[in-house]
């Protein structure tokens, strides 16, 4: 489709909306800690807004529905693990890592990381560049979906597309820091949970409605319409390593933890977990259904699909663009997908430069370094790290939730067991870390190659391993830990007590 | 019902339940002091 006036005037209000959010949130900020957590100072509202802002990405509109399209029911897990990784995060990690960071003063999770561990240099570094190394997977994985968005409504080519989604992202993120991303999420989120809920039911009622729709999945292949596959991808065990990967893997992913530290009463962590998985749940369940909406509407003639290698991610494009009657709506209807995209993509660029700026350079190569420079560098870092990944996206993937669960795969391997074991078993120590990280980090980047490149190696097809790949490297990582910690010498009882390193969540 | 087996219906019918109830707990016995 081509765009009309309406559609470029109402892509490029929230744009400019979006840009003005960043031109206010910049006068806010006076210091490093104002840029990379918000001063500390978001409210209940801004802070369940932002966590479901910064898990809802590129997938969860254009990777969820096409997932729902291309596997059917069995992909329905996904709607309930990726909701609930916001309670996970905040219950299991947010609360403590709240409390010592009201004394420690933590801005980032390497802050936590080198603290708990004794490893002001090694672990905080090692941290640092797997977070740099996953955050930028993600990326891809948004610009791509950006990409997608900006192609279809406006025929334009990717490379330009591209280009207009990266500076607008980069400008907002790069001069206003976490409080335009906070904000910017805000209103992102109501903006895509209110769509949804409009939107998803029209298509759903165009394709024949709900059970209609269930009945012509069960026709094609009785498998759509069961919760889970006989055997391999989306089979029992493969669901339970799904389960994991996006429960675990989302709540520690550097992005999406870092946010805990940003909110101003741990009072928030009562409810937010429940009005985000309420919230966050329902429109997921919406957008899983437009995709098997798209099921019938392809079998029934109603529209194909393009002839690309990831044609299942327009799903709910083309969905929109048949059901809803009016042209004046398809523009509201582009932002809300992009209003997901960039919720998630501006987080992600502040994250690398955080990590660049205050864990790297701050705490280990420059720790006399004025705070103005640290500030400085992590803008810098915020616009290399668009424009890097947008070169990396011009080539898109063969299917965007790939990519995606690939990333939030190697989060899980390289960041569940140092900070589970950190804050729950006293007896984690160092070098313990060390190997998991790095053994975690190393084994899903190999075992994510293999299995996307589709390997046989000794005898082993990687490509129909019966557990998502970063399941293997997980449990490498939690043997890592047990043995090495047991080994070596334990950590001082003075930074376990600091840290607040023990069997419960929180002392009070 | 909805055209879907009850097996799908009870599996996923099921784990929302569980999974709301035990955020319920949680939110109705955390007591977060600053």
């Amino acid at each position: 489709m081509a765009a009309d006036l309406v559609t470029i005037v109402v892509v490029s209000l929230y744009f400019l909306g979006m840009l003005a959010i960043g031109a206010w949130a910049s006068k806010k900020i006076k210091n490093t800690e104002d840029y990379l957590v918000a001063g500390r100072s978001l409210g209940f509202w801004v802070f369940v807004l932002l966590m479901i802002g910064t898990v809802c990405s590129g997938m969860s509109l254009l990777g969820v529905s096409g997932l729902g399209y291309k596997v059917g029911w069995p992909t329905i897990w996904e709607q309930i693990f990726v909701p609930l990784s916001i309670g996970f995060c905040v219950i299991f990690f947010g609360v403590k890592l709240h409390n010592v960071a009201k004394t420690s003063g933590y801005m980032t999770v390497q802050d936590y990381l080198a603290h708990r561990y004794e490893s002001p240099v090694a672990l905080r570094s090692l941290a640092a560049v797997a977070g740099i190394i996953v955050s930028l997977i993600y990326l891809v994985g948004q610009y791509t979906a950006i990409a997608i968005v900006l192609m279809w409504l406006f025929a334009i080519p990717l490379w330009l597309a591209l280009v207009i989604a990266t500076l607008v992202t980069m400008v907002y993120t790069a001069i206003g820091g976490l409080y335009a991303v906070a904000w910017a999420s805000l209103i992102q989120s109501v903006i895509l949970i209110v769509g949804v809920i409009i939107m998803a039911p029209i298509i759903i009622f165009y394709a024949g409605g709900f059970t209609h729709v269930n009945e012509v999945m069960a026709s094609i292949n009785p498998n759509l319409v069961m919760p889970w596959n006989p055997s391999g991808a989306f089979a029992v065990p493969y669901i339970f390593s799904f389960a994991i990967l996006l429960m675990v893997g989302l709540a520690c992913a550097p992005h999406v933890i870092n946010n805990v530290l940003s909110i101003k009463d741990v009072k928030y962590f009562k409810w937010a977990p429940l009005a985000a998985f309420l919230i966050y749940g329902a429109a997921m369940f919406l957008l899983k259904f437009t995709g098997f909406a798209g099921i019938t509407m392809v079998n029934e003639g109603i529209f194909a699909l393009p002839k690309v290698a990831n044609a299942q991610d327009y799903v709910i494009l083309y969905g929109i663009q048949y059901s809803i009657p009016h042209i004046a709506f398809w523009g509201i209807f582009a932002v809300i997908v992009l209003a997901a995209v960039m919720s998630t993509t501006d987080r992600l660029m502040l994250t690398i430069g955080a990590m660049v700026s205050w864990d790297l350079y701050k705490k280990v190569l420059r720790p006399d370094a004025p705070d103005k420079n640290v500030l400085l560098l992590s803008k810098i870092v915020v616009v290399l790290s668009a424009i890097s990944t947008m070169i990396l996206a011009i080539n898109p993937p063969e299917m965007l939730a790939i990519l995606i669960w690939m990333g939030i795969g190697v989060m899980l391997s390289t960041f569940a067991v140092p900070l589970l074991a950190g804050m729950y078993w006293r007896g984690a120590t160092r070098q313990g870390a060390l190997a998991a990280m790095s053994l975690g980090l190393v084994t899903a980047l190999i075992f994510g190659f293999l299995n996307y490149f589709k390997v046989v190696f000794a005898g082993v097809n990687f490509a129909t391993i019966p557990l998502h790949f970063s399941f293997y490297s997980f449990v490498i990582a939690i043997i890592a830990m047990i043995v090495v910690s047991i080994a070596t010498k334990k950590t001082a009882e003075k930074i376990l007590d600091e840290t607040q390193t023990g069997w419960y969540i929180s002392k009070d | 019902m909805f055209g879907l087996p009850d097996i799908t219906l009870l599996t996923v019918g099921i784990t929302i339940v569980v999974v709301i109830a035990a955020l319920l707990y949680w939110g109705l016995i955390f007591e977060g002091h600053d």
